[in-house]
């Protein structure tokens, strides 16, 4: 029966299937081809075969290895807050008002500026001299932290930006979890005394586990590629702080080391896939 | 009634074929270049004067901008991959010689728009391996920007070395007041290399010895990084994240004494609705190290060898480097980044000196201004110079280990 429908639904799936080759398997495999030369454009007769060579090349330059930890670091950091903070807000609105009924789009605004957008917006509010962040700082009297000249803050900064824009997701994702709960299940955790911590230790949590482990899953793959906010805001600086693979990448691309870039561009690609299996592996044991 | 309907429907469907196929043939016969551009910089003053040129040829030009950063990539994608997406390419000049191959000589037309009217070295800055490939339009140069006022309360003297520089800062320093000593970039910002490879060669070292190898690592190099390390005490607190545009700021604002900066930046400056210093700046060439070395950084135009559009091309070349594109240009009152004329008759025009209080200073730099080493590596070089700078003056790497990291990274590139 099973055989019989694919070979049935195979015509019906061809063309899906070629579409997703041309779009997403073909460019993969010519970047995977790519990544076996050395070409720099700049001279296009200078084509060669270098096997893994670009990958060792890679392998062995510290600024590789420094953009992989500044990638990490601006995964975890900035994951953990809009886990936390969205997570938050999503047990706040599950309860019943009308004026958080009012207020649940207002929380959703950051996700419809583009990223560029917003990130040109925070540049200039981070600014030493212009920027309302350091303006009010300096009325309650903390200073006036120079947010992307320095190494620290610079990191601190896209992480909070990130949050603004992320947040949102975030909530929408765990506030839909959380009010597909079963009502009977708060009831009956009410009915015997639970205290609000602990129906949120004992039923929210535990019923939100698979939903989490999802938006985690898609926020870290994003953040982990994230390009736009990073390259607006601090173009990878001050120094190589806030320099991640995936601007590190984009500077090889663009000064033409096509074979160098596209090396970089697998390997990124690989820890991606793996840092996915591990959760995707985590969701399956929770699912099932 | 089904049948009226379907004839309806053919009738209207030829109808839109008939017109939108009919329509570009009876549209005027316009022809259209595409421009790659700088974005924001210079871009007011060209969209200002463009109507200019379309008036007096009737070609269009589809203005196609991207940043600084950007450009680069999008002129050199665009060219070796023979995507024919730019006719004229806007170039700082050293793209120039890693883009000659695919740009159109142009020795005739430095020919027809007169030679001798260049600054030479601005005419040196379009050509590699003894062919002009692009023809210069905007004449920059580093120099020095000094507050006129403030050196005179102080009793103190434009400086002439850059150990006068550090002692002025530290004079004309003063925090309480919101006043820094000097005013430059030192982060991740592309004019962070400028900044570096400006005190370097003012210590005498080069980039690139005779035989293509990396000279920085040397004890001249690390005392020129030294200096820059040492002078940012004297700068704004937020020097670290500046960009060319907060330079200008600054100085604008009134918040720095000395800067360092492209000329193109000197124009806002003298902006009297947006400057709080205009008419109390002096313009110098740049202090010496063991030499005064101003850096050259002309932005030139070129024709891609694709194009198909070679006359209309040629004429915009004409027209953007003429000295009436010059002279309307040099007046324009460019709110981020001037354009001046390499024409030494513009330059020299007193209307152009009574607008440009720095046009002497602008002059007699170029004169003597400095080029970048000429290989097609270079691009790749720059952005080497600018890590490394950004990496040594927020202290993630010391003076010694940045310049040994960038000799390495310079002898793999030229390796290539």
């Amino acid at each position: 029966m099973t055989r019989q429908l694919t070979r049935g639904g195979l015509p019906w799936l061809a063309p899906g299937i070629a579409f997703l080759a041309l779009i997403d398997l073909f460019p993969l495999a010519y970047a995977g081809g790519l990544s076996l030369y050395s070409w720099w454009i700049v001279r296009p007769a200078s084509w060669r075969f270098v096997g893994l060579g670009n990958y060792v090349s890679l392998l062995a330059d510290p600024a590789v290895w420094r953009a992989t930890a500044v990638s990490t670091v601006f995964m975890g950091s900035a994951v953990l807050l809009e886990f936390v903070a969205g997570l938050g807000l999503a047990v706040f609105f599950a309860s019943r008002s009308r004026v958080l009924d009012l207020l649940r789009p207002v929380i959703l605004l950051p996700l419809f500026v583009t990223p560029v957008v917003s990130a040109t917006m925070w540049r200039l509010m981070f600014h030493p001299d212009l920027g309302i962040v350091n303006y009010y700082l300096q009325r309650i009297g903390l200073g006036s932290p120079s947010w992307l000249g320095d190494t620290r803050l610079a990191m601190t900064a896209l992480v909070l930006l990130d949050a603004w824009r992320t947040i949102p997701f975030m909530f929408l994702v765990l506030h839909a979890g959380i009010v597909s709960i079963p009502h009977e299940l708060f009831e009956s955790a009410t009915v015997d005394g639970a205290s609000p911590w602990q129906t949120l230790r004992y039923v929210t949590l535990p019923m939100l586990q698979y939903i989490m482990l999802v938006a985690i899953l898609i926020r870290a793959m994003d953040a982990f590629r994230e390009f736009d906010i990073i390259y607006v805001v601090t173009g990878g600086g001050p120094g190589t702080s806030t320099e991640t693979l995936q601007l590190l990448n984009y500077r090889i691309f663009g000064f033409g080391h096509m074979g160098l870039a596209s090396a970089l561009a697998v390997l990124t690609f690989a820890i991606v896939a793996v840092m996915s299996l591990v959760l995707l592996r985590l969701l399956a044991r929770r699912a099932f | 009634m089904m049948r009226w309907g379907r004839v309806f429907s053919w009738a209207l469907l030829v109808v839109l074929v008939a017109v939108l196929g009919i329509a570009p043939l009876l549209a005027a016969p316009e022809e259209t270049l595409s421009l790659a551009f700088l974005a924001g910089f210079k871009e007011d003053v060209l969209r200002a004067n463009i109507g200019a040129f379309v008036q007096k040829t009737g070609i269009r030009v589809d203005i196609d901008t991207a940043p600084y950063n950007d450009l680069y990539k999008k002129e050199l994608l665009s060219l070796s991959t023979g995507a024919r997406r730019y006719d004229v390419l806007f170039m700082d000049e050293p793209w120039v010689p890693a883009l000659a191959s695919f740009l159109l000589p142009l020795g005739d037309v430095v020919k027809e728009v007169g030679a001798s009217d260049f600054v030479p070295t601005t005419l040196a800055a379009g050509q590699y391996d003894g062919t002009q490939y692009t023809l210069p339009v905007d004449p920059n140069v580093l120099f020095f920007i000094y507050r006129k006022d403030l050196f005179q309360e102080r009793g103190l003297r434009p400086p002439d070395t850059w150990a006068d520089v550090l002692r002025d800062a530290q004079i004309l320093n003063d925090p309480g007041k919101g006043i820094a000593g000097f005013d430059v970039t030192a982060g991740s910002d592309i004019q962070t290399f400028a900044y570096l490879t400006t005190f370097l060669w003012s210590w005498g070292v080069e980039i690139l010895d005779q035989n293509g190898r990396a000279a920085v690592d040397t004890p001249a190099a690390r005392e020129a990084a030294e200096y820059y390390v040492n002078i940012l005490k004297y700068c704004p607190p937020a020097v670290r994240s500046y960009t060319f545009a907060d330079v200008t700021k600054t100085m604008q604002l009134g918040k720095a004494a000395m800067a360092v900066q492209w000329a193109s930046g000197a124009r806002p400056l003298e902006d009297k609705a947006n400057s709080l210093v205009a008419g109390k700046l002096g313009y110098i060439v740049l202090p010496k190290g063991v030499r005064r070395t101003p850096m050259r950084g002309v932005w030139t135009i070129g024709i891609a060898k694709t194009t198909s559009k070679r006359d209309a091309a040629r004429k915009f070349v004409e027209w953007i480097t003429s000295r009436d594109f010059g002279m309307a240009a040099a007046l324009y009152p460019a709110t981020s980044s001037a354009i001046h004329s390499p024409r030494v008759s513009v330059l020299s025009d007193p209307r152009v000196q009574q607008a440009l209080p720095y046009a002497p200073a602008l002059l007699q730099s170029l004169r003597i201004a400095k080029s970048r080493p000429r290989v097609p590596q270079w691009p790749d070089i720059q952005e080497q110079i600018r890590l490394a700078g950004s990496r040594i003056t927020t202290g993630e790497v010391s003076v010694a280990a940045g310049l040994r990291e960038l000799a390495a990274s310079i002898n793999r590139i030229m390796s290539k």
